[in-house]
């Protein structure tokens, strides 16, 4: 039976009336007229065209070639075919969707042909609010970016450790190898990074890896290493800096606990360990592999995909992958402690996670779902002092999700035929080398 | 074996931070039972410290400085070991100053120092790994000095020896441009004792010697932190 792929990712603008999904290998931009009581229209999509071949996505290829030429031109084109040959394997996964804060651009990353693209928004234009400005590619997977707070610069974050810093604006690199080097590097997989200023202004780039490090360099002398956060013992997948205090970063990945620092002083302010509360949630999907299982066959291993924190509330949230569950924490800024303040179970499992100014919103793994569940608003509630979700913000969301993907030849595919939406837990390390 | 991939997840022991380090039993004179601190730190490491020549030879030059040297192989790690026992055991209350780990520098070097805690840093005959795909696993990376510049203090010094004259241009290059270090000049390296120790120690020095190889020497100062933008 064919269903409508999955939304992989969603973020939102400050006041969640403008929504940006990613549905395999689209961009989707969903939008509120200002009037009250409006609901959601389709305003804006761009597909990578560079999608790797397969009988069902021949459409998608000619439609989105189409697109991509009439926005940027001869080299995006150009790029696929090298990728189509040597890794068959990969999808046209769009990761990494960011705004930028002043919501005129979209950022994200392109597995097809290891790429930043850019996408400018403009809601005067009624046919499509989103059009490809840039499309960078680097000589590895860009796994994480960050944007500099004028917006000028990203700092990009790789699979091979390394990070390259890029002027928006200024034109494409067509020999990336030759002419750009890293501006910092691990030798580790890179799985995010952050730009932040300090009380006292200066600028700093904060980069986590898979092997446990969290490392703060200065900016833009990025050859100054400032400190690592020593604490994880497992990778780390995901950091996120409150804005309630600038001092603040949030960590998690592999480890029992949800780490909560002082990046300038560098100290561990505490830990949340969520060991126990996510239990229930454990299925067998959580077994780990068989060469690393035990003979009881009981070892499970899960990690935390994602952290973000409200913008204008000290809340935190956390899913852990391939769990039906959002867990969210209550910042007590007195003491620098993290509490659990609510748990949301959710009809299918958690696949991505953002934050706007009060509202969570994440995407959910709908496959056995009916074409329904795609998106979830999470809101605090003044009156009742606690979290639930918006189900009729929600489901008016969903519907238009599905008027708008149904007819799309694209979008619509066998449930055997999705991306993969769970990738992080994999980043386990287990020692196999020896010597 | 003569060769081993640094971006591979081995089997390694590393302290989750440099506090975390268990110092005192790679040095037990150097520990007091009561304090439970030890009364030196480590200020010398030998990145890729191989049979462990250098070390042996630079231990009782040094007497007033912990040596640590880090090799990632294995068998070579046991090696060392073997040698540093039987030294300590043959020569009462000398070598205490010399001790190897297994590990992989190139990834946790951070984990078992300070800012600013070493004086001297050897890369003595590196791998060379000449193919062009392979440069990003050099021990001398852009990316990588900014984290040596990190655990060297002020006027700490990196020592560089090779035999291919390939990786020496390489490594000087990348260290004369990296803001952080500038090279010490051939008087320097006259004068300097550890510059000939360097040369000559090493298994891998005495093997060039023996085949009549140039060995390529090239030192560089740690230069203060620049006033921060």
């Amino acid at each position: 039976m064919s269903i409508i792929h999955p939304v992989q990712s969603v973020v939102s603008s400050e006041n969640e009336q403008v929504i940006y999904t990613v549905v395999k290998n689209m961009l989707l931009a969903y939008k509120k007229s200002e009037a009250k009581d409006s609901s959601y229209q389709l305003v804006g999509k761009w597909i990578d065209d560079t999608a790797i071949g397969g009988d069902n996505q021949e459409g998608t290829n000619n439609e989105g070639i189409k697109k991509a030429k009439s926005n940027e031109g001869t080299a995006v084109s150009k790029n696929g075919q090298g990728s189509n040959m040597s890794t068959p394997s990969t999808h046209a996964y769009i990761r990494n969707l960011t705004l930028s804060k002043n919501e005129d651009r979209l950022f994200a990353c392109t597995d097809s042909d290891k790429a930043i693209i850019i996408l400018d928004i403009d809601f005067e234009n009624m046919e499509n609010c989103l059009n490809l400005v840039k499309r960078q590619r680097f000589p590895k997977r860009p796994n994480a970016i960050a944007i500099s707070n004028d917006e000028k610069t990203i700092m990009i974050a790789d699979k091979f450790g390394d990070v390259y810093s890029m002027d928006v604006d200024a034109p494409v690199v067509e020999k990336i190898n030759d002419e750009v080097e890293p501006i910092l590097g691990h030798v580790s997989m890179l799985t995010d990074i952050l730009f932040k200023e300090s009380k006292n202004g200066k600028r700093f780039i904060i980069t986590a890896d898979r092997d446990e490090h969290i490392k703060i360099s200065h900016f833009p002398q990025s050859f100054i290493v400032d400190k690592w956060l020593f604490g994880h013992k497992e990778f780390v997948s995901s950091i996120n800096a409150p804005q309630w205090k600038c001092n603040l970063l949030l960590s998690a990945g592999g480890d029992d606990s949800v780490f909560f620092w002082d990046w300038e002083s560098g100290k561990l302010l505490s830990e949340f360990n969520y060991a126990e509360l996510v239990k229930p949630y454990l299925t067998e999907q959580h077994a780990a592999p068989s060469r690393f299982q035990n003979e009881a066959n009981d070892v499970v291993e899960y990690a935390v995909s994602k952290v973000v924190s409200l913008e204008n509330l000290p809340y935190v949230a956390f899913f852990i992958e391939a769990t039906n569950v959002l867990f969210i924490l209550s910042a007590d800024l007195e003491n620098n402690t993290l509490t659990l303040k609510a748990k949301i179970d959710l009809p299918g499992n958690v696949v991505s996670l953002s934050a706007c100014k009060d509202a969570f919103i994440l995407s959910l793994d709908n496959r056995d779902l009916g074409n329904s569940n795609f998106v979830k608003f999470i809101k605090f509630n003044n009156e009742t002092n606690d979290f639930s979700i918006d189900e009729p913000l929600s489901s008016q969301l969903d519907s238009v999700l599905v008027d708008s993907l149904k007819t799309n030849d694209s979008a619509t595919v066998e449930s055997n035929e999705i991306y993969p939406l769970y990738n992080v837990t994999s980043l386990k390390k287990h020692g196999e080398h020896y010597s | 074996r003569a060769h081993s991939n640094p971006f591979s997840d081995h089997q390694l022991e590393y302290p989750s931070c440099p506090g975390d380090m268990n110092w005192g039993k790679l040095y037990p004179y150097y520990y007091n039972d009561e304090t439970k601190e030890m009364t030196k730190k480590v200020t010398i490491a030998d990145i890729g410290c191989g049979f462990g020549g250098l070390l042996v030879d630079l231990s009782p030059e040094f007497p007033e400085n912990l040596m640590l040297g880090m090799e990632i192989r294995v068998q070579v790690t046991n090696y060392v070991e073997d040698r540093i026992i039987a030294l300590r055991n043959n020569h009462i209350g000398k070598y205490q100053n010399v001790n190897v780990i297994r590990g992989n520098a190139m990834k946790f070097l951070p984990n078992f120092f300070e800012k600013a805690q070493l004086e001297k840093m050897f890369f003595c005959f590196p791998d060379p790994h000449f193919k062009q795909r392979k440069h990003k696993a050099r021990i001398i990376t852009d990316t990588l000095l900014s984290e040596y510049a990190y655990v060297l203090k002020e006027g700490g010094v990196v020592y560089t020896i090779t035999d291919v004259e390939d990786l020496h241009n390489w490594m000087v290059k990348h260290l004369t441009e990296h803001p952080l270090f500038e090279r010490l000049n051939e008087e320097w390296e006259t004068t300097d004792k550890c510059v000939s120790i360097m040369r000559n120690a090493t298994e891998e020095g005495k093997k060039v010697a023996r085949k009549q190889g140039a060995k390529y020497v090239a030192c560089f100062k740690r230069l203060p932190d620049p006033t921060i933008i």
